[in-house]
C-alpha cells in the first residue's frame, strides 16, 4: 500500500486539503508546513468560512481545529458528513478528553493532538488518503450487502451506500477475514497504519459509524459483531 | 457488683478482644455502680431489720413464756403437798403445762430420779435438755436483790428438729427442778417469711438500680454514640457534619465545641482547596495558553530543520537551536497539561487489550534505543492497559535508566499472578539512598548541579500517575548493579473501560 512514491488522491495527483483553524500563526505555519510536505492547502480561519470554502473548492481532505469561534469543529464535521464522505482529521487540544470521543462520533476518521508534528500530520494525511485507494480484487456479498472492491462502492439490496474511505477501508479489512476476529490494535494498524500507540476508540467511532449504515439494525448488528476481549468480526450470514 | 467474669482473662485479653471490650463499656460499667450500691444499701437495710426484727420476736416471745412458766409454777407448786408422791409431781407437771401457752414441763425430784413427770413424756425428756442448762439449773446462786432464793430461772434455745426454748429452774424450798420446753416453729416460720420479704425488696432494688442505670446511661451515651459517629463522618470527609444542640448541659456544650470545630475546619479546608484548584487552574491555563504559540511553531520546526544545513554557517546553529528548544519547550508544555489532568482527574483509561511484550518492542523500536536494550519479554502476556500510557511509562523508565545508568538497560517482563511485573535494570552507579525516596516527585533533580538536564523533570511522576490511573504501581529500588524501577501493573484494570456492546 505505500509503496508509490506520489500519494494518489481521489481526483489529482497533488492532495488539496482545506485548513480550518482559527488562529492565525497556528493556520499560517500549518499552512507551510503543508505546502512543504507536498500538499495544496486552503486555509479558512472560522467554520464558516472553512463550509463555504469545502463548497466551492471541493478539497480530498479537511483538517479541521475543534475549538473554532461561531460554529465548531464537530458541527462542522457534522454538516460535511450530511453531504460528503471525503476523509476528516481533527486538530484537537487533548488527546485523552471528551474532544475526541465527541469528534469520532461527529464523523472524524483521525485525530492529531496539539502541538503537532507537521511529519505525523503529513502521515496521517497520507495514510487517511491511501484508504480510498482502489484495489485489484473482486466484489464479495454478504446476504443483501455487496462489496465492489474495484470500483470502490458498496451497496445494500441494490442502493449504494455512502461510506468514508476510513469505513469503506474497515468493512475492506473485515471483509477480507470474514469469521475471523481482528483485534483493535490490528485494526488500527491495518485501517488507520497506526503503530501500537493507537487509540482504540477510532476502531470503535468507526465501526459504530459502519454499523449504522450497513447493518438493518444497528444497534442489534449481525453483520459486524463484537468479541468480547477481542475485537471485531465480520459474520458472512448463514 | 462486679461481674465475675470480668475478673478472669489476663489483662492483654481483656483490652483485646471484643466481649471484654464490651464489658468494659460505660453503659456496664454504670449499670455494676448502681446495682453495687443498690446491692450494698439493700443488704445493710434488711440485715439490720432482720436482726433487730429477730431479736424483739425472740424476745417477746421467750418473755412470754418464761414469765407465764414462772407464775404457773409458782403457783402449782404452792399448791402441792411436802414430799409429793410421783403421781402428785405428774399432776403438777400437766397443770404447769396447761396454761394455754403450749409448752411442755418436765418436773424433776433430785432425791427420786425414777419419779420423772413430763406433761407430755413422747415430746419432752430429760434428755432434750442440755447438760450445761442442768448443772447451771443446779448450782446455787449467791441470793441477791434479784432472786432471794439464791435460785435462778435458766434458759436456753436448743436446735433439735426445730428451735426450741428450754427453760429451767430449781424449785424451792422442794428438791424439785422444772423444766419447761416451747417450740419457736411459728416465730422461725415468721422470721423466714420476713428473710423472704427483705430478699425480695433487695432483688427488686438490685432490678430497680439496673433499670436506673441502663436509662441514666442511655441518657448519657446516647449523645456521646452520636457524638462518636459525627466524629467519624467527619473523619470520612464529610465536613457538613453537623450535631443537633439540645439542651445545655455538659454533653450540649461538647456538641457545641464539636460543631464549631467541624466549622473552622470545613471552612479551612475549603479555603484550602479552593487556592489549590485555583493554582492548578493557572497552570492548566498557562499550558494551554503556550500551547497555541508553541503549536505554531512547531509546525514551522520541520521547514527550518530541514533548511538548515543550506543556510549560512553563522545562522544555522541558531536555527538548530531554535528547533530543539522549541521541541523541548513542546515536550515540557506537554508534561504539564498531562500532570494537570491528571492532578484535576480528568485523565482517562482508554484500555485495550494489548500484548506486553508487542507494546515493549514497538516502544523501543519507535525510539531507536535498540542496541541500548536488552529485552527478556515472552509473548504472550496480554492486559489490559492504556497503549499510549503504557508506553509513556515504558518511555519514562527505559529513558530515565539509559540517561542516568547507562547501557545495556535490560527489560524483563514476567506475569507473576494477576499482575504484569516489568522490571526495568540499568547498569549504572544506582540511586543515592537519600534520592530514592524523592524520584517520583515533580521537578526532583538527582543532581542539582546538572540544572538543565534533558528532562523535564516530569518524566517519573508522570510514568508513575500513568501507572497508578492503571491500578497499578512503580517502586525504585538499586539492584545488584544499578537501578531498578519495578513497574507492576493488573491484568485488568480496577474498571475496566468496556466499550464492547453486544453478546
Amino acid at each position: 500500500m505505500g509503496e508509490s512514491p506520489a500519494p494518489v488522491g481521489q481526483n489529482e495527483a497533488v492532495p488539496f486539503l482545506l485548513l480550518i483553524e482559527d488562529d492565525d500563526a497556528i493556520r499560517t505555519g500549518l499552512e507551510l508546513a503543508l505546502t512543504r510536505q507536498g500538499h495544496r492547502v486552503a486555509a479558512a480561519a472560522s467554520g464558516e468560512d472553512g463550509l463555504k470554502l469545502f463548497k466551492e473548492q471541493r478539497p480530498d481532505l479537511i483538517v479541521l481545529d475543534v475549538m473554532l469561534p461561531g460554529i465548531d469543529g464537530f458541527e462542522v464535521c457534522r454538516r460535511i458528513r450530511r453531504t460528503d464522505q471525503l476523509p476528516i482529521i481533527l486538530l484537537t487540544a487533548r488527546s485523552d478528553d471528551i474532544d475526541v470521543v465527541v469528534g469520532l462520533e461527529s464523523g472524524a476518521d483521525d485525530y492529531v493532538v496539539k502541538p503537532v508534528q507537521p511529519r505525523v500530520l503529513d502521515a496521517r494525511i497520507r495514510a487517511v488518503l491511501r484508504r480510498g485507494e482502489r484495489e485489484n480484487s473482486d466484489s464479495a456479498s454478504y446476504g443483501g450487502l455487496v462489496i465492489d472492491r474495484s470500483a470502490m462502492t458498496v451497496t445494500k439490496d441494490g442502493e449504494d451506500l455512502q461510506l468514508t474511505p476510513t469505513e469503506l477501508r474497515l468493512l475492506l479489512e473485515l471483509s477480507r477475514r470474514p469469521g475471523q476476529a481482528l483485534s483493535r490494535q490490528q485494526l488500527l494498524r491495518l485501517v488507520w497504519e497506526h503503530d501500537y500507540l493507537g487509540d482504540s476508540r477510532l476502531v470503535d467511532a468507526c465501526v459504530q459509524r459502519l454499523r449504522a449504515k450497513v447493518e438493518d439494525v444497528p444497534s442489534a448488528p449481525t453483520l459486524i459483531r463484537t468479541v468480547r476481549g477481542v475485537g471485531y468480526r465480520l459474520d458472512p450470514p448463514s | 457488683m462486679t461481674d465475675p467474669q470480668s475478673q478472669r482473662p489476663g489483662r492483654g485479653a481483656r483490652f483485646r478482644s471484643g466481649p471484654w471490650r464490651r464489658l468494659r463499656s460505660l453503659r456496664v460499667r454504670l449499670i455494676a455502680v448502681f446495682a453495687a450500691v443498690a446491692l450494698i444499701t439493700a443488704v445493710s437495710a434488711s440485715g439490720i431489720a432482720y436482726w433487730l426484727n429477730r431479736d424483739a420476736v425472740l424476745k417477746r416471745a421467750q418473755d412470754t413464756a418464761l414469765n407465764d412458766f414462772r407464775v404457773s409454777l409458782t403457783r402449782n407448786v404452792s399448791a402441792l403437798p411436802q414430799n409429793a408422791s410421783c403421781p402428785e409431781l405428774a399432776d403438777l407437771a400437766t397443770q404447769v403445762a396447761g396454761s394455754g401457752l403450749n409448752y411442755d414441763v418436765l418436773v424433776v425430784d433430785e432425791t427420786r430420779p425414777e419419779c420423772l413427770a413430763s406433761s407430755d413424756p413422747s415430746r419432752f425428756t430429760l434428755a432434750k435438755v442440755p447438760t450445761t442448762l442442768q448443772t447451771t439449773v443446779g448450782r446455787p446462786r449467791e441470793a441477791g436483790p434479784g432472786s432471794p432464793s439464791g435460785y435462778h430461772l435458766y434458759w436456753q434455745r436448743v436446735n433439735l428438729d426445730a428451735p426450741y426454748l428450754i427453760g429451767g429452774s430449781r424449785v424451792v424450798p422442794t428438791n424439785l427442778t422444772a423444766y419447761m420446753f416451747k417450740s419457736l416453729d411459728t416465730e422461725r416460720a415468721d422470721l423466714n417469711t420476713l428473710g423472704w420479704s427483705l430478699a425480695i425488696a433487695t432483688l427488686l432494688a438490685l432490678i430497680g438500680s439496673a433499670l436506673l442505670a441502663q436509662a441514666a446511661s442511655a441518657t448519657v451515651l446516647r449523645p456521646v454514640k452520636r457524638l462518636g459517629e459525627a466524629a467519624r463522618r467527619l473523619g470520612e470527609g464529610k465536613l457538613d457534619t453537623r450535631l443537633e444542640v439540645e439542651g445545655g448541659d455538659e454533653l450540649a456544650d461538647l456538641a457545641r465545641t464539636f460543631n464549631r470545630t467541624a466549622e473552622s475546619l470545613s471552612d479551612q479546608v475549603a479555603e484550602l482547596s479552593a487556592r489549590e484548584a485555583q493554582s492548578r487552574r493557572f497552570v492548566a491555563d498557562m499550558s494551554h495558553e503556550l500551547r497555541t504559540p508553541l503549536t505554531a511553531m512547531t509546525a514551522v520546526t520541520d521547514i527550518l530543520e530541514d533548511e538548515a544545513d543550506a543556510l549560512d554557517p553563522m545562522i544555522e546553529p541558531a536555527v538548530r537551536l531554535v528547533v530543539s528548544e522549541t521541541r523541548r519547550l513542546s515536550d515540557l508544555v506537554e508534561n504539564l497539561m498531562e500532570v494537570t489532568r491528571f492532578d484535576a482527574g480528568t485523565a482517562k483509561l482508554v484500555a485495550d487489550e494489548v500484548d506486553i511484550a508487542d507494546l515493549i518492542m514497538s516502544c523501543i523500536d519507535g525510539r531507536a534505543w535498540y542496541d541500548a536494550v536488552v529485552v527478556d519479554a515472552p509473548r504472550g502476556i496480554r492486559a489490559m492497559v492504556d497503549p499510549r500510557r503504557l508506553d509513556v511509562v515504558l518511555a519514562n523508565l527505559i529513558g530515565n535508566a539509559l540517561k542516568h545508568g547507562g547501557s545495556p538497560v535490560r527489560v524483563t517482563v514476567r506475569q507473576e499472578g494477576e499482575e504484569v511485573v516489568v522490571r526495568v535494570s540499568d547498569s549504572g552507579p544506582g540511586i543515592p539512598e537519600d534520592v530514592l525516596p524523592h524520584v517520583f516527585d515533580r521537578f526532583y533533580k538527582a543532581d542539582k548541579g546538572r540544572a538543565r538536564s534533558e528532562g523535564s523533570g516530569l518524566g517519573l511522576s508522570i510514568a508513575m500517575a500513568n501507572a497508578q490511573i492503571h491500578g497499578g504501581t512503580i517502586t525504585a529500588a538499586n539492584g545488584e548493579r544499578g537501578a531498578v524501577f519495578t513497574l507492576r501493573l493488573p491484568l485488568t484494570p480496577p474498571s475496566p473501560d468496556d466499550q464492547e456492546d453486544e453478546l
